[in-house]
């Protein structure tokens, strides 16, 4: 072999070499990326004896009146409200496990959510929540309560909820209700039955 | 930072909400002219608003009974009307208020049809406005109703035009009660003329009534969203009814106040 061929084949060897450090470094990556993708297990309404939960009251419709109907869920308990308070709103988007009408649309994903010290909760949820809402001043009035309810009710420190669209203030989902301030809950809206 | 501008800025909206009232009164008071009524044809344009199932649109059918209404009043009862839209255009919420308080309107009345994720809601309401304020808040703003008088005075002249357009934030928030009178009255006439559920009147923060200087109602006719009450937003006679509906109440109203 003349030092020709010596430098090409170990140049060769290099480039392989490094491909194959490529491939299995990214293959390695995406497989850790898929691991923190995968769904975390459904919230049954039985709660699991392997962790701690806690019970909170979401709020639904139902057809046959126009009250806000409450349903019990059982989430994973945190110390953190912020988190209870998230897994509370990832459930109401769900919607009903009863069979209850859902107020906010079933595309809608919760962005963020951070508590103030004065005990206002924002709420950013994703443009769906505007761009697949039916509108109309009832069907607004019930998106925000059950909103709003579903987290002032179960949440000590929430005693206010201004709804973000996207991290920014939004005038109305709709067209009507001004969201423009934070709202105080309503449990008035509340079916008594 | 710009999350919590509007709570930053709530305080001061509410200090500030009774001059403009003071204002807005001082320039209807100069004026003999025919006092006026706005009505708001709800959505528009790029904004249609609640659809129906079979394809209605609430914006088409807000401007059709406005129409219906703006004729009824004129050629029966002594006041001039403006529309905040004639047509099918996009008219922002702040410029539908505005345009009541500049035509230094005595009512306004914003008209729409209803919307539910509810296939089967039903029925007419009628809205009036709602700050959802605090206990706190609402021992501020009753203090400010009863000594607004007092704060008018101290804003000079050079200052009323700036103040006037930070003050339309909250203006309807001292006609409350003179708004709720004007909701009853209309509701009582729906429920005669239409024959629609009575969802009775209620409360809530309406972008659209929050600056007018006036009295001030929404009106929610039957839901759009409800095939059967669909039906009957589409037709003209209906439309008709619900036009005489509110002039009745609006006639009655007027004349509480004469």
């Amino acid at each position: 072999m003349d030092t020709r061929k010596v430098i090409l084949l170990s140049v060769l060897v290099f480039l392989l070499a490094v491909l194959a450090f490529l491939f299995f470094k990214n293959s390695g990556r995406e497989r850790i990326e898929k691991a923190e993708e995968l769904p975390k297990p459904p919230v049954s309404t039985e709660a699991p004896a392997e962790k701690a939960m806690r019970k909170v009251t979401l709020f639904f419709l139902r057809e046959e009146d126009s009250k806000l109907i409450p349903e019990e869920r059982w989430i994973v308990s945190d110390p953190s409200a912020v988190r209870e308070a998230e897994e509370a709103m990832a459930e109401l988007i769900k919607g009903s496990q009863t069979g209850l009408v859902s107020s906010l649309p079933a595309e809608t994903k919760l962005v963020q959510l951070f508590i103030t010290k004065e005990g206002v909760a924002y709420v950013d949820f994703s443009k769906d929540l505007v761009d697949k809402h039916p509108s109309g001043s009832t069907a607004e009035i019930s998106t925000v309560y059950s909103i709003v309810n579903s987290l002032a009710y179960n949440f000590k420190p929430i005693k206010k909820v201004f709804i973000l669209i996207e991290g920014e203030e939004r005038e109305t989902l709709g067209g009507h209700i001004s969201l423009d301030h934070p709202f105080l809950p309503d449990y008035s809206l509340i079916s008594r039955e | 930072m710009a999350k919590r501008r509007a709570q930053i800025l709530y305080g001061p909206g509410l200090v500030l909400l009774v001059l403009v009232l003071a204002l807005s009164a001082a320039g209807v008071s100069g004026s003999k002219e025919m006092k006026t009524i706005v009505i708001d044809p709800g959505h528009g344009g790029m904004e249609p608003g609640a659809k129906g199932k079979f394809g209605t649109l609430e914006k088409n059918i807000t401007l059709a009974i406005s129409f219906k209404l703006k004729a009824l009043i004129e050629q029966n009862l002594p006041y001039r009307v403006v529309l905040t839209r004639d047509k099918d255009i996009d008219v922002s919420m702040d410029n539908r208020s505005a345009i009541a308080n500049n035509n230094d309107a005595v009512l306004f009345v914003s008209i729409h049809t209803n919307g539910s994720q509810r296939k089967k809601a039903q029925g007419s309401e009628t809205f009036f406005m709602n700050l959802n304020a605090s206990d706190e808040e609402t021992r501020k703003l009753a203090y400010m109703e009863n000594t607004s008088a007092e704060l008018e005075k101290q804003i000079e002249d050079k200052n009323k035009d700036e103040v006037k357009m930070i003050l339309w934030d909250m203006a309807q928030s001292a006609y409350i009660k003179q708004s709720s009178q004007l909701a009853e009255e209309i509701q009582k006439e729906l429920n005669i003329f239409l024959g629609t559920e009575n969802r009775g009147i209620k409360q809530a923060p309406f972008k659209v009534l929050k600056g007018v200087a006036c009295p001030a109602i929404l009106v929610e006719v039957a839901f759009i969203s409800n095939p059967e009450e669909e039906q009957k937003l589409i037709k003209d006679d209906f439309q008709q009814r619900v036009a005489a509906a509110i002039y009745q109440g609006l006639k009655k109203y007027t004349k509480l106040f004469s």
